[in-house]
């Protein structure tokens, strides 16, 4: 019996033209979002790779001056010397023997390599750059990196795929199970089902596996053509275990909001009240809910002023510059090893200029670590408070699966201000001990490689969210579950 | 009779337990939103005017130093949040705060609050707008849906008609209660935010604020209306409440939610916006090349011969002018149509990409109010490239006037070495920078069309109501 119901609730929804349009709306809307998401993840790909090219093609610019200069030298003779920093071109050693100007004057790109599945959640990458220039400047300033985009587009959100699927899914849901068991009701036929031998309980199940069967397995296919189509390394086992959390995410999330529609429909109102109490929960839940605790975030725990921070870096900077025979000494005293010869000090603005980024890089360290440890405590917050809203959560996993997370980026930033400090130094040792670049060291210069979280760490970040999920969707089942015995066949 | 048919709408809704309370939930939200909003505001706007105060303080106290070192040093501009921006936050916290004014480079303004918020932060802020443009259509159309489909189930409708009551009076009647209804609860909070805010204060002189509000309580009751009148129109014309109920939400879901993002989305698509690494290495090559393939040092020794004799020098010795203080600002000038091409073009592909989301408009109401309400809130994207613009004018004035000053004072310099220092004095032949914004004026003229995009969405509705209540009969029930 319970077959038959299925294999006829199967049909008739196929047969429904107001389904088949649904169906080709999510299908289209899926294809869109993919494209789009690619498009945004090419777009920092491809700047990514023009960035880095032009800051290459200077350095290498630089050593092929030097590699003219040794061989000048090697017709002519002479010494092999250091460039003092200039501001227009001149005669004498070129520029790219002094490791100051070649340090601090071309900057090398750091980039997070987006993970397979980057396309299906955009999250925060379309903010935060994946991508950021790393030079002798103060380690604040690698992150005020400069996005395009326009800033009416970053406040509208990317068209991704997570948004069809927080977003639009659960309205898709909603519209063809809304009326699952008033719809019956009202046309009578009920009664007549029921007087079959199926019981209730089986009957709700059935036309749930029928709608649910045929939505979700829409979905996990064309995720699946999306990901063959848009997606990238496609032969790494971390994509595909990417994936089948993305799956795993989806199916929780849809088989809720089926819940909550078989909840609703447990309580016996009519088909408009129903309407009427699943468009509420869903506004609550997806808009009202996130942006509550989006706030409840930014309330407590506000991120210092970016403006603050800026008038505290050039307190510091006036204060080094008018004290900066002081701080040169101070300077020098902590790395005695590299007083040049002679007195050379008081007129080499790149000697002084380093000075000053160490005393505001000195001054605002404290500030900016006070913005991420408020932002560590914003995405704590969110974190426990996810489990209010089945959409938080799913947007959690989702930038997670996709490797947008707000922790990943984290874990980038911690590399590269490693790498900016690894940098800082060889530039400035070399520098301060006036030894001139050679072109062969242009091949020492520090070389950064990203490495990848363990796919383990990934996975316990997820298992809040999706056991999170878990629970809800229980807790959605258990509600009608009890509630079906005391369901009205007939209306009096 | 058109007032009577209102009343019975009117009382009949108030009384309804579920009217109280989702009229109190949004009500409390939207009372939430503006006082978080303003609270927002207020912190931004001591914060704004506290550090400019303090950047040109620094500026003129930077210490003695060569008048270009200073101008290196530079200043900082600092947005302003928009008079409206505890309403409708707009683009602001994807919009930058700072922007550094320095000699040789015009940068971006930086410091976007968004980089400091959690992820959570994309599902958007809650604001009065916000509110006004999702949760008030959801409420005007659980009000109405019933409105003629109702009456139809329950069979009052052919009683209704048969009194005598035409089916234009019965149209004006249920949209003036429910109207009321839903200006009951948006009024009453809109009144009570005023209120209170009439009693702490905007700083908004200058801002046209009386005609802003007018304007956007305008607008918002031009969108009202028209969710009204088609929630009407879409109740008289379905056969049965949950269709007109299903029509109305999901048109509600696709301009609210999937509209606005598939605009953007498009838009991109048509403008592409180029990518930072992409732009950067553009323009910088650009620079190093010269704006007519003549790189700056080749060219300002082609115009050397020219600008002595503009002085009427053959040798530098001659000059009466520092040549250092020349050629700085010579090559200022060469790099600002640089600047302007390459800014230019992402500020139009923004431009560009806003104007086709207005366009679009015709398919979803909410877009040309969404666009209408922050540009009448001063939080929107032409209001933000006017800050822009502002501090690059600035800049500009900033190194010119610094470099006139350089050229004249350091003469002495062209034949003798050393360096010029300067003083406080010296730093302040540059006025202190200060936004002011271009007014409403510029804004309505781009705007002009959302408005009309705007009407024209009520006349459809209201024709649209009108159709479906001229083929409401009695018999078709």
């Amino acid at each position: 019996m319970k077959r038959i119901i299925i294999s006829h609730e199967t049909r008739q929804l196929f047969r429904s033209g107001a389904f088949r349009a649904l169906l080709l709306l999510v299908a289209g809307a899926l294809a869109f979002a993919a494209f789009s998401g690619q498009r945004s993840i090419d777009r920092q790909v491809d700047g990514a790779m023009a960035a880095t090219a032009f800051e290459d093609a200077q350095r290498a610019k630089m050593r092929a001056d030097t590699e003219a200069y040794e061989a000048r030298l090697a017709a002519q003779g002479g010494k092999y010397e250091f460039a003092g920093a200039r501001h227009a071109p001149g005669a004498g050693p070129p520029q790219g023997t002094n490791a100051g100007v070649v340090g601090a004057q071309t900057a090398k790109y750091l980039t997070l390599p987006p993970t397979g599945l980057a396309s299906f959640a955009v999250g925060q990458s379309d903010i935060q750059l994946n991508y950021v220039p790393v030079s002798m400047n103060p380690t604040h300033t690698t992150t005020n990196n400069l996005e395009l985009e326009n800033p009416l587009n970053l406040m509208t959100g990317s068209f991704d795929i997570a948004f069809v699927l927080i977003f639009l899914l659960p309205i898709f849901i909603l519209a063809i199970s809304y009326d699952l068991l008033s719809s019956e009701k009202e046309r009578g036929t009920l009664a007549m089902i029921l007087a079959h031998p199926i019981s209730l309980k089986e009957l709700l199940a059935s036309k749930i596996i029928a709608r649910a069967g045929v939505l979700v397995a829409s979905i996990l296919g064309l995720g699946l053509v999306a990901l063959f189509a848009v997606g990238t390394n496609l032969d790494s086992a971390d994509t595909w275990a990417r994936f089948s959390l993305w799956m795993a995410a989806t199916l929780l999330y849809s088989m809720f909001w089926f819940a909550m529609a078989v909840m609703v429909n447990v309580y016996g109102r009519n088909s408009a009240a129903n309407g009427i109490a699943l468009a509420g929960t869903w506004l609550a839940l997806v808009v009202v809910l996130p942006t509550l605790v989006s706030l409840l975030a930014t309330t407590i725990y506000p991120a210092p002023s970016r403006m603050e921070l800026t008038v505290a870096a050039r307190d510091a900077q006036t204060d080094a510059e008018k004290t900066y025979m002081a701080r040169l000494d101070e300077y020098y005293y902590d790395h005695l090893e590299f007083i040049p010869e002679g007195d050379e000090r008081a007129t080499d603005f790149l000697t002084v200029a380093m000075a000053n980024r160490n005393a505001i890089e000195k001054a605002v360290r404290p500030l900016y670590d006070e913005f991420q440890g408020q932002l560590n405590r914003q995405e704590s917050l969110v974190q426990r408070f996810q489990f209010v809203s089945p959409a938080i959560m799913m947007q959690l996993a989702l930038n997670e699966v996709s490797g947008t997370s707000a922790d990943r980026y984290e874990h980038f930033l911690n590399q590269a201000y490693d790498f900016h400090a690894r940098w800082g130094e060889y530039f400035s040792v070399k520098f301060l001990q006036r030894d001139p670049l050679k072109p062969a060291d242009y091949d020492q210069f520090p070389a950064f490689e990203y490495q990848e979280e363990p796919f383990g760490t990934v996975l316990m970040r997820l298992v809040p969210s999706l056991l999170g999920m878990i629970v809800l969707l229980t807790g959605a089942l258990l509600i009608p579950f009890l509630r079906l015995r005391r369901y009205q066949v007939a209306t009096s | 009779m058109i007032a009577s048919i209102a009343r019975k709408e009117f009382s009949e809704i108030v009384r309804d337990g579920r009217f109280k309370w989702t009229a109190g939930i949004m009500a409390l939200l939207l009372l939430t939103a503006l006082a978080a909003g303003y609270q927002k505001y207020n912190a931004h706007m001591a914060m704004q005017s506290l550090a400019q105060d303090q950047t040109n303080y620094q500026w003129l106290n930077q210490g003695d130093k060569n008048p270009h070192s200073g101008a290196h040093y530079g200043n900082y501009a600092f947005k302003p949040a928009g008079p409206l921006a505890f309403f409708d936050n707009g683009i602001s916290n994807y919009a930058g705060t700072a922007l550094f004014m320095e000699a040789h480079k015009q940068n971006f303004a930086i410091g976007r609050p968004a980089t400091d918020q959690s992820s959570i932060g994309r599902f958007g802020d809650l604001s009065g707008a916000m509110i006004l443009q999702l949760l008030m259509p959801l409420l005007i159309i659980f009000l109405g849906f019933t409105a003629f489909s109702g009456e139809r189930e329950s069979g009052t409708l052919r009683q209704v008609l048969s009194m005598g009551v035409s089916n234009r009076q019965l149209l004006w009647g249920k949209a003036l209660g429910i109207g009321t209804a839903v200006l009951l609860v948006v009024g009453a909070c809109v009144l009570i935010g005023g209120l209170a805010l009439s009693l702490t204060g905007l700083h908004a002189e200058g801002e046209s604020l009386g005609l802003r509000v007018t304007l956007m309580t305008a607008s918002y009751l031009l969108y009202a209306a028209i969710f009204l009148f088609l929630t009407l129109a879409v109740s008289a014309w379905a056969k049965n409440a949950r269709t007109a109920l299903m029509v109305m939400v999901g048109f509600w879901a696709f301009v609210g939610f999937l509209a606005p993002k598939a605009a953007g989305e498009i838009s991109r698509i048509v403008h592409p916006t180029p990518a930072f690494g992409q732009w950067m290495a553009d323009m910088r090559g650009h620079q190093m090349r010269g704006i007519d393939g003549v790189p700056p040092f080749v060219r300002f020794e082609q115009e050397s011969r020219a600008i002595f004799a503009e002085y009427g020098a053959e040798t530098i010795a001659e000059l009466p002018v520092y040549v250092g203080a020349l050629r700085l600002q010579k090559f200022e000038e060469y790099d600002f149509p640089v600047f302007d091409e390459h800014y230019g073009r992402l500020r139009d592909s923004y431009i560009n990409q806003r104007r086709l989301q207005d366009r679009l408009g015709v398919v979803a109401p909410t877009l040309p109010l969404r666009s209408l309400s922050m540009a009448l809130a001063g939080t929107d994207l032409i209001r933000h490239i006017d800050f822009a613009d502002a501090a690059e004018t600035y800049r500009r004035d900033m190194v010119t006037r610094i470099n006139a000053y350089l050229g004249e004072a350091a003469a002495s310099l062209n034949t003798a070495g050393g360096v010029l220092v300067s003083d406080q004095e010296v730093f302040g032949i540059v006025p202190p920078f200060e936004f002011r914004s271009q007014g409403l004026g510029a804004t309505l003229d781009e705007h002009g069309g959302n408005l009309i995009a705007l009407v024209l969405w009520l006349l459809a509705s209201l024709g649209l109501a009108l159709w479906a209540v001229r083929r409401l009969r009695v018999e078709e029930d």
